[in-house]
Order: structure tokens, then C-alpha cells, then sequence
């Protein structure tokens, strides 16, 4: 069975596998070079990952690309002359509040099923979309059931493995002793294998993520399905799902966003918020002071370059957190 | 016609003026010396050189009282659109209503150029998070904060999607302090699947008909939002009459283009050909008058050509110019390091075309709009840029980088190596931050060498195999 | 008949004085730079017109190039390094195809045809990373000699990762590297990694060999070795590296002199 490999979380896994592929929202490795020219000065050290990972793939494997920033969309451009793996560009849009933009994100994952079908894949009929999406749905209510027993980087891996893998097998997780510190919000984009370390370097300084909003994590969790539309019609139900609810700082305007976090920081208790951002990445870079003008919690400003030294975080984190104490 | 064509000082034209005036030289009610601007502030005059045409005076006239004209449409009882990250749709739909004056907030950029750093718009954009990693566009947030450069538009309208990330995070910005916007989304124009219908669209591009479709749905939507603001029907006659006289702006700089970029001499500066390109955009906040700068500088193209004048070497190395250029002092530069403008691609080619006459004016201004450069990909760019530089028969690309700009970090690559093996001319890559002034022997080192490269090629017209 | 080249660059100045009739170095010399260009190089082209007996009067032409040509005023003209160190480079290795010169403030990267053209060249953009400057910093950072520091490169078990394009951003890194615990031989080695990688980039897909090092950082020890390993291919030192600029200018002034003559 041919894996479909993604990094977004526009792209519906149940989509994929409803089609009989094996979908896997991947995590990158950000340490890897780049063995083609490489990009100038600007480009994210994310995108670059992505290409990366990209050009050491083999034709087994297709990757679906999205355009939610420039960046990604120009990392897609590349690989796809590149890379031996098809590639698919999902355009997912921008703006969100009309129904020009539902409609175009629903055209885009036809032709995503088409594309998939040319991979050897197969459109689903209702039912069997139903039931895929059913699976789904039930594995990441076990996920969100089993938050209040793990620690914040057990949670956050085990939707991480979620996505990559289709599975939720928490018993590992279950393991990870509990922390009891500051509770902090995570925010910013995707993270790679190694940036989980920011969980123990936060619990280490004291405080503990209750809330993670990066792209990994559960901020890019679908709402639950509602049952009666999903038997209706699966589709539409699987679009505005994925499209109608996932907030995001790339969207316009980025209000969702906002909102979503006012009521889970409310909910949460949160004290302080480490907003974390990829150098070059304009669009959560732009969110930095607003966030600070706007949220009642102190924002701490993480960026994180191409290397993966950690002691600048650590510190910074250490003084936010003894700041919070 | 004035006296032989060349380049000259902002003193030289102190002179020059009077020797104008006294010799019946007419301006419109904008007119005046240079000096005045440099008065008012525009103090990067002092080190650029201008054409010396009452033309080219006319041209840099028109531009600098921009603000001017803002304001008095305002006092007029005009409603006022400012179209973000739309290099030539909206304005042509703005235009088409009476009571309307659309312009381009994003223009900002050239502000702190143009005033040396001396209006503080940058510290604003940087105390609001908006940093040097961004590019110069950030000086558009420090615009709507002071209210100095422009009147604060009655609407914003701004284009999303396949749009470079700095300025939709700085419009998101804007948009967070206060400043409503009415967003509208432009998608990644893709090639046609094999199934998909595909429709041609200007510029060589082509896109399938159902993302043609979907734009056209998007100004649909922009239709009513325009006609609700001035609060009269924006109908088809009236929107094919817009994009007639769109039309008449383009085709008069597709001449300019074709003349000055083609002729033997160098018959206009590359300074003054940039400005006048800029007018395609939003007809800098007057139509009608646009047309009228546009028809005298053509004249005195055209006058040079046939009297075979320029305003350069006769030797000079044609260059073709991608991007635009953070400090327009450095377009001068590579005139006294030897080179002459032949071709640009400003990132706004689409707007250079015309806008198809034959078509429903949504449908065309739908094309149109996805033909941008910036939503397509690098490659079919790169391929414009390959096709454009052959027609003007250019020997050297040179691609202006933006310093902060999300396209540009890959982009250059991927034009540069299609240059490379399409066309086997050397291409270079500089970073033009606003005020080049500390990095200028820096630049001039490689435009001089991109000249002597082009120069010695043309002595052995041989590249490797 | 004598010509002169004087090539004014960023870090050093360095004068050829060649025999333009057997196209042979009569004398050459190098002092560091300073704040005074002309005065500078003035007194150096004097040292070596001494040195080889010979006096100003008798150098027929004179050609500057380098970061600060333009101030050197003895000179009968200028051109730019870029066509400098390519004709310098082709004298003394006429099949060379690409010429990588990593001076104090530039790292370029220029393809040549096969009678020595310059065809297409590259260069770091504004940014010091990649450059010998770039080095320098490291060195003090790492509290070594500029010339040590590839002594301290080759023992390095494993080169550590400096991927930064900025060279404030990169000194971060190794401060944060350094704090880590990481060795300095690991940080040297991955310092000239990171410059060869750059240069790597500058080179996009197409590389035509011979590839010829020249600059003055190409005497440092190791750089060849990681441009290698970064360009995939070998790389041979241009004879007196920090001098090719120089000859070059000194090459085409005795050219201009031999067309002016022919006219």
C-alpha cells in the first residue's frame, strides 16, 4: 500500500485512507541538509526541512503539499522537480468566511481524489468514507479522553503518532510521569522530532504545558463529526471539519485564532503563553506583539533557527517561567 | 523637444527650470521644480539623476503629489479605496465608478527611500512587532499610523492566498490594530489537470476553468462590496469602459516598453521608465491624467528615437531588471557602471498586458487577475522573464532580491538557473536593502562586473558547451 | 615593457609587477589594508618597484581592482576582481573551468569559458558568512591564530552543525555551541563546512571542473578539503592564491597596453 505523506493539517487523513492509501502527517527531521542548491538566506528552516525530507524520498511514497504560506508552496515547487515521489499541491485558501473558499476547498480534495486514484488508490463510496472517518473520529476522542492523564509532551507525541501513524496507542504515554508546574500554552507552528525537547526544558524550569497550539499539536485537531450530517454525507461533513474549524495564524482574518485561544487559556488556567517561531517565518512572526498587546497572559517570543542548540531556549525559558513563579 | 537628452543633478535642474519656463514651458497645476519635493522631505532626490525632459519633470511631478491629489479627491466629496497586494485588478473595478479614487497603500515602500529614514516609518512597523525581517513594505503600517503620507482609505480591500507572506502578515496586522478589511482570495494558479478544462490567459499563462471560475466569483463578491460603498450599480458597460481606458494606459506603455527598451540609443532612463511602469498598477490616483503623462513621454521617446539621441553610451550592456528595487538610487548606478534597461519584470507583467476586450469584463478582469506573477509559480516566471529577455534582445539578467521577502529567498534560484540554460547569458543577484548608500561599493562591484562579463562575451559571443 | 596590477581588497593590498613582453612576474608583494587606500598601496607599489629595481616611470600601464580600486589613484584604470582573478587564474591554469575565490569581504564563484571568460559569476550577498572575515571572527571566538584554525578543524571527530546564512545568527550558534560543551575542533571544522556549503550554493547544479581555489582563504588548511566535500568534486589551489587578483589586473593592463599599440 502506497504511503501518502503530508506535513499539513488541512489534509484529511481520513480522506487518504478512505481511498485505501496509508496517510502519514510526517515529523520532520530539522537537522537534515539540504543536498540540492541550496535556498538562500529567508527561507524557514521548516521549508527546508520539508524539502529535505522531500528529495529523500522514493517513488513508494507520494507527498501532498499545501499552500497555507508562500514559503511552503516555493519548497513544493522545488521538490516537485526534484523529488522522486509525486507530488500533489493542495491549495488550501486563505480566507475562511465565505463560500467561494468552502467551495474551492472542497474541489481540492476531489482532485486530491483523483490524484490518489491515479496512485492506484480508490474513490470511496459513502459508507465506506463513513466508516473510515467513524475509526478516525473515535481514535482521537480516545486522544483527547486520555489529556488530563499525560504529561503535556506525552499528550502532544501521542497525537504527533497519531497522525503519522493512524494509531492511538497510549500506554506508553501513560508512563510519562505527570509534572505539576506554571501552566503554559504552546503556540506557534509545526514542530520538528527534536523541538519536542521544549516540553521537558519547560517542565524542567518549572512549568508545564497544558495547552499545546502548535501546528503538531491539538490546536490542528478536527471538532468531532457530528453524527447526522456524517450520515447525510460524509464529504462535506469531512470539509468543513478539517476547513471550518481549525484555527490557524495564517488564515484571514486570523480572528479564529484568537478566539480559540481566549477560551482555552479561560478554561485552561493558562498563565503564560511561549509563542515559538521558525526565523523567516513571517506569518507567526507577525503575531508576536499582537500577542502581547492582546493577550492578558505574558508572551514569551521563542525563535528557533537552523541549529538545535538549546541553551538559548532553556535559559529564556527559565527566566519566563521563574518570572510566572 | 529640449535640449540634447541626458542624465542630470537635482541642481542641474534648478537651471534647467528656468531655462524651461522662460522658454514657454507649460505644466499642469501639480507642476513645479524638483527642489520643492526635497523641501517637503523627498530627500533622496538630492542624490538621484533625472532625465531632463519637461516629460520626465512631468512624470516625477505626478508621482511626488500623489498625497496632494489623495487629499483633495477626499475634500471633493470622492470616496477613497486603498486595493492591497493587488497589482491591477480592483483599481481597474474602483476606476469604473464616478465617485471613486483607488490607490495603493502598499506603494509605502519607496517612502523611506525616498525620505532617507527620515520619516520614522520603519520604528513605527518595528514597535509593532513588523522587524527587518520583513520587507520594506512594513513601512505601509507606519503609513496608516501617521496619517502623513496618505489619507487613511474609506475601504480596504486586499488580496490573500497565493500572495507573499510578509505583506499578508502585515496586512493581518493592520488589520489586528483596527483597519477593517474586506479580504478576498487569490488561489495558486496550478496547470490544467488533463481532465480539466483549460482556459489561455494573458501573458502566455494558461489555468484551468474552474480556478478562473472561482476568481471570477471573488471580484463578483468585490462588485457588490464597491457598489455598496459608493453606493451605485457597478454594470458591465461601465466596467468595460474601465477596463477600455486600463487599456489605453497599458498600450501606451507597451510602446514606451517596446521603444525605449529595443532602440539603438538608449532613449530614457531606467529611473523615469520604472515610474512610468509603476502608473499600470493604480494609475497613481488619477486615471485620466496617467493617460496624459503616459502620451508626452511617449512623444518624447519617440521624437529621441527618430532623432537617434539617448541618454547613455551607445556601448551600453543590455540588462534585463527582475523585481523592483528597494533604492531606486541603485537603478542610476547601473547606468554609470555601463548598463542600460532592456526588460523588466517589476512583478507586475500582468498589468502590462491588456486586459482581453473580447470577454465579459468579470471573466476578463478574472484572467487577468490569475495571471499575476506572484500567484503563478517560480518557474512560469522564470519562463516570462527567459521569453521577454530574448524579445528585447537583453545580454544580462540581474535580480534585484528584497530584503525580508518571502518569494524571493527561492525564487531567485529557479529564475537564475532558467537564465542560465535557456538563454546561456550571465545573470547576477544582488539585495537592495531601502538605503544602499553603506553597501554601494559593494554593488557597483558587481554591476560593473556583470558589465565587463557582458562586454568581453561580446568579443567571443562563446560559452561552453 | 612593465605593467602593473594592484589589487586593493578589504583585508590586504597586493602588487604584481610583471614583464609584459614574457608575461612574467618581475616582483609582487602584500601588506595588510587599512583606512588610507591610496596612501596603502602606494607605499607597497614602491616597495616592489624597488625591490625589483625598477622605477614608476618605467611601468607603462597600471590596473587597480579590488574592494577599494577606485581609491587608489596611480592606477591608469580599474576592473573588477571578478575578471581580475578569472584572467589571473587562467594564466596559471589555462583549462581551469570555475574559479572559487573566498577573499576577506567576498566569496564568489565564477564559471569560465575555455579561452578564460568570465561567462557568469555568483557572489555572497551583503551578509559576512562565508567569507574570510567570517573566519577571522571565528578564530577570535575560538580563541585561535586565523591559520590554526584549520589545524584545529582536521582533528574534529565530528564537525558540528552551523546551518545559520547569517553571519550574526551563525556567531550565536557558536556561542550557544560553546556553551553546550561542544569542542572547538567540532565548531572549526563546521565553520568551514558551512562557508563550503555556501559556496556550494552559490554553484547551483551545473559545476564545471577543473575547479580552481584561489584567495587568501584559500591558504588556510582545510578549506580545500571541505570545498571538496561540499562541491562533490577535487579542487586545486591556484599558485599564490591572495595574489591572483593582483596578476590578473597586472595581465590586462599588459593587454590594454598590447591593443593600444596593435591600433
Amino acid at each position: 500500500m502506497k504511503t501518502v505523506v503530508y506535513v499539513s493539517p488541512f489534509v484529511p487523513q481520513e480522506w487518504i485512507a478512505a481511498h485505501g492509501l496509508q496517510p502519514s502527517r510526517v515529523l520532520l527531521e530539522h537537522t537534515k541538509r539540504v543536498a540540492i542548491a541550496q535556498p538562500a538566506a529567508g527561507v524557514c528552516p521548516f521549508a527546508r526541512a520539508f524539502i529535505a525530507f522531500g528529495l529523500s524520498l522514493t517513488d513508494e511514497s507520494a507527498i501532498v503539499a499545501t499552500t497555507e504560506c508562500d514559503q511552503m508552496r516555493r519548497a513544493a515547487e522545488l521538490l516537485a522537480g526534484e523529488s522522486s515521489a509525486p507530488l500533489f499541491l493542495l491549495n488550501v485558501p486563505t480566507t475562511w468566511q465565505t463560500t467561494t473558499a468552502h467551495r474551492l476547498y472542497i474541489s481540492e480534495l476531489e482532485r486530491l481524489s483523483a490524484f490518489m486514484v491515479r496512485l492506484g488508490g480508490k474513490a470511496p463510496t459513502k459508507e465506506e468514507l463513513t466508516d473510515v472517518m467513524l475509526r478516525y473520529d473515535a481514535l482521537r476522542a480516545e486522544i483527547r479522553g486520555a489529556r488530563g492523564s499525560l504529561s503535556g509532551r506525552a499528550y502532544s507525541e501521542a497525537i504527533s503518532r497519531f497522525h503519522r501513524e493512524g494509531a492511538a496507542d497510549l500506554s506508553a504515554a501513560r508512563a510519562a510521569p505527570l509534572a505539576r508546574g506554571v501552566p503554559l500554552a504552546l503556540l506557534g507552528g509545526p514542530l520538528t522530532g527534536e523541538h519536542f525537547r521544549i516540553f521537558d526544558l519547560i517542565e524542567e524550569a518549572g512549568g508545564q504545558v497544558v495547552l499545546d497550539g502548535t501546528e503538531t499539536g491539538e490546536r490542528t485537531l478536527p471538532r468531532a463529526f457530528e453524527r447526522r450530517r456524517l450520515h447525510e454525507d460524509p464529504f462535506p461533513e469531512l470539509a468543513d471539519a478539517y476547513f471550518g474549524t481549525i484555527p490557524d495564524a495564517f488564515r484571514r482574518p486570523n480572528s479564529q485564532l484568537y478566539h480559540w485561544l481566549k477560551g482555552e487559556t479561560a478554561r485552561r488556567g493558562i498563565r503564560g503563553i511561549i509563542l515559538r517561531r521558525y526565523l523567516w517565518c513571517d506569518t507567526w512572526h507577525a503575531e508576536v506583539q499582537r500577542m502581547k498587546e492582546w493577550s492578558p497572559a505574558p508572551v514569551l517570543d521563542l525563535d528557533v533557527g537552523d541549529d538545535d542548540c538549546e541553551s538559548r531556549a532553556a535559559s529564556r525559558i527559565q527566566s519566563f517561567v521563574g518570572m510566572l513563579r | 523637444m529640449n535640449d540634447y537628452p541626458r542624465r542630470i543633478t537635482l541642481q542641474e535642474w534648478d537651471a534647467h527650470y528656468v531655462q524651461l519656463r522662460e522658454a514657454g514651458m507649460r505644466e499642469p497645476p501639480y507642476g513645479g521644480t524638483l527642489r520643492r519635493h526635497v523641501e517637503e522631505g523627498d530627500l533622496r532626490l538630492r542624490t538621484l539623476l533625472f532625465d531632463n525632459s519637461s516629460a520626465a519633470l512631468r512624470l516625477w511631478n505626478f508621482l511626488l503629489t500623489e498625497e496632494d491629489r489623495l487629499r483633495e479627491a477626499r475634500t471633493a466629496g470622492k470616496k477613497i479605496v486603498g486595493t492591497m497586494k493587488d497589482l491591477g485588478t480592483v483599481p481597474v473595478m474602483a476606476y469604473a465608478l464616478p465617485n471613486v479614487v483607488a490607490f495603493y497603500p502598499d506603494g509605502a515602500w519607496w517612502i523611506p527611500c525616498v525620505m532617507e529614514l527620515s520619516e520614522g516609518l520603519f520604528g513605527i512597523a518595528d514597535s509593532l512587532g513588523i522587524d527587518e525581517a520583513f520587507c520594506p513594505v512594513r513601512a505601509m503600517l507606519g503609513a496608516f499610523i501617521t496619517e502623513a503620507h496618505f489619507p487613511v482609505p474609506d475601504l480596504l480591500i486586499c488580496s490573500a492566498g497565493a500572495t507573499c507572506d510578509d505583506f499578508s502578515a502585515i496586512a493581518q496586522r493592520l488589520n489586528g490594530l483596527g483597519y477593517p478589511i474586506v479580504w478576498w482570495e487569490i488561489p495558486h494558479r496550478r496547470i490544467p489537470d488533463p481532465d480539466e478544462e483549460r482556459v489561455e490567459l494573458p501573458g502566455g499563462f494558461a489555468a484551468p476553468a474552474s480556478q478562473v471560475a472561482f476568481v471570477r466569483e471573488e471580484l463578483e463578491r468585490l462588485r457588490t462590496v464597491l457598489e455598496q460603498f459608493a453606493g451605485v450599480p457597478l454594470n458591465d458597460g461601465a466596467l468595460s469602459a474601465g477596463i477600455a481606458r486600463a487599456n489605453e494606459v497599458r498600450r501606451l506603455l507597451a510602446e514606451l516598453r517596446q521603444l525605449t527598451f529595443t532602440a539603438e540609443l538608449c532613449p530614457l532612463p531606467a529611473l523615469e521608465m520604472l515610474i512610468a511602469e509603476m502608473l499600470a498598477i493604480h494609475f497613481c490616483s488619477d486615471q485620466a491624467e496617467t493617460i496624459e503623462v503616459l502620451r508626452e513621454l511617449l512623444r518624447e521617446v519617440r521624437g529621441r528615437v527618430e532623432a537617434r539621441q539617448g541618454v547613455l553610451e551607445a556601448d551600453a550592456v543590455r540588462v534585463f531588471w527582475v523585481n523592483p528595487v528597494a533604492d531606486l538610487q541603485v537603478m542610476n548606478l547601473l547606468e554609470d557602471c555601463g548598463g542600460r534597461i532592456c526588460g523588466t519584470e517589476y512583478l507586475f507583467s500582468h498589468a502590462l498586458d491588456e486586459i482581453p476586450e473580447n470577454l465579459p469584463p468579470m471573466e476578463a478582469l478574472a484572467r487577468m487577475a490569475l495571471a499575476d506573477p506572484m500567484v503563478g509559480s517560480a518557474a512560469d516566471r522564470a519562463a516570462r522573464i527567459c521569453a521577454d529577455t530574448r524579445r528585447f534582445g537583453a545580454e544580462a539578467v540581474l535580480i534585484s532580491r528584497i530584503p525580508g521577502a518571502s518569494h524571493c529567498a527561492t525564487e531567485g534560484i529557479i529564475i537564475a538557473e532558467a537564465v542560465r540554460s535557456r538563454l546561456r547569458i550571465p545573470v547576477l543577484e544582488i539585495e537592495v536593502p531601502p538605503l544602499s548608500d553603506s553597501i554601494k561599493p559593494m554593488l557597483r562591484t558587481r554591476l560593473e562586473a556583470l558589465i565587463e562579463t557582458s562586454k568581453e562575451l561580446r568579443k567571443t559571443c562563446c560559452v561552453p558547451e | 615593457m612593465l605593467c602593473a596590477g594592484i589589487d586593493a581588497g578589504s583585508r590586504a593590498i597586493k602588487v604584481v609587477l610583471l614583464n609584459a613582453d614574457e608575461r612574467q612576474v618581475i616582483a609582487s608583494g602584500c601588506a595588510d589594508q587599512g583606512v588610507h587606500h591610496d596612501s596603502l598601496a602606494m607605499r607597497l607599489f614602491e616597495e616592489v618597484l624597488e625591490r625589483a629595481g625598477c622605477r614608476r616611470e618605467g611601468v607603462s600601464r597600471i590596473v587597480a581592482t579590488g574592494y577599494a580600486r577606485n581609491a587608489v589613484n596611480v592606477a591608469d584604470t580599474t576592473v573588477t576582481e571578478i575578471t581580475c582573478h578569472a584572467c589571473g587564474v587562467h594564466h596559471l591554469v589555462p583549462d581551469a573551468m570555475t574559479v572559487v575565490e573566498i577573499g576577506g569581504q567576498d566569496s564568489k564563484l565564477l564559471r569560465l569559458n575555455r579561452d578564460g571568460v568570465v561567462f557568469d559569476f555568483a557572489m555572497n550577498d551583503r551578509c559576512a558568512a562565508g567569507t574570510g572575515r567570517f573566519l577571522e571572527m571565528v578564530a577570535a571566538r575560538l580563541e585561535v591564530e586565523l591559520q590554526a584554525l584549520g589545524m584545529l578543524a582536521a582533528k574534529s571527530q565530528k564537525p558540528a552543525a552551523i546551518s545559520s546564512m547569517c553571519a550574526v545568527f551563525a556567531e550565536t550558534e557558536i556561542i550557544g555551541l560553546l556553551a553546550s560543551g561542544v569542542s572547538r575542533e567540532d565548531i572549526a571544522a563546521g565553520v568551514q563546512a558551512s562557508i563550503a556549503a555556501r559556496v556550494a550554493s552559490m554553484a547551483g547544479r551545473n559545476l564545471n571542473p577543473p575547479v580552481v581555489f584561489t584567495g587568501g582563504v584559500a591558504m588556510i588548511p582545510g578549506m580545500t578539503k571541505a570545498l571538496e566535500a561540499a562541491l562533490g568534486q577535487p579542487v586545486s589551489v591556484a599558485p599564490s592564491p591572495q595574489m591572483t587578483g593582483a596578476l590578473g589586473a597586472a595581465l590586462i593592463a599588459s593587454r590594454q597596453m598590447a591593443q593600444k599599440g596593435s591600433r
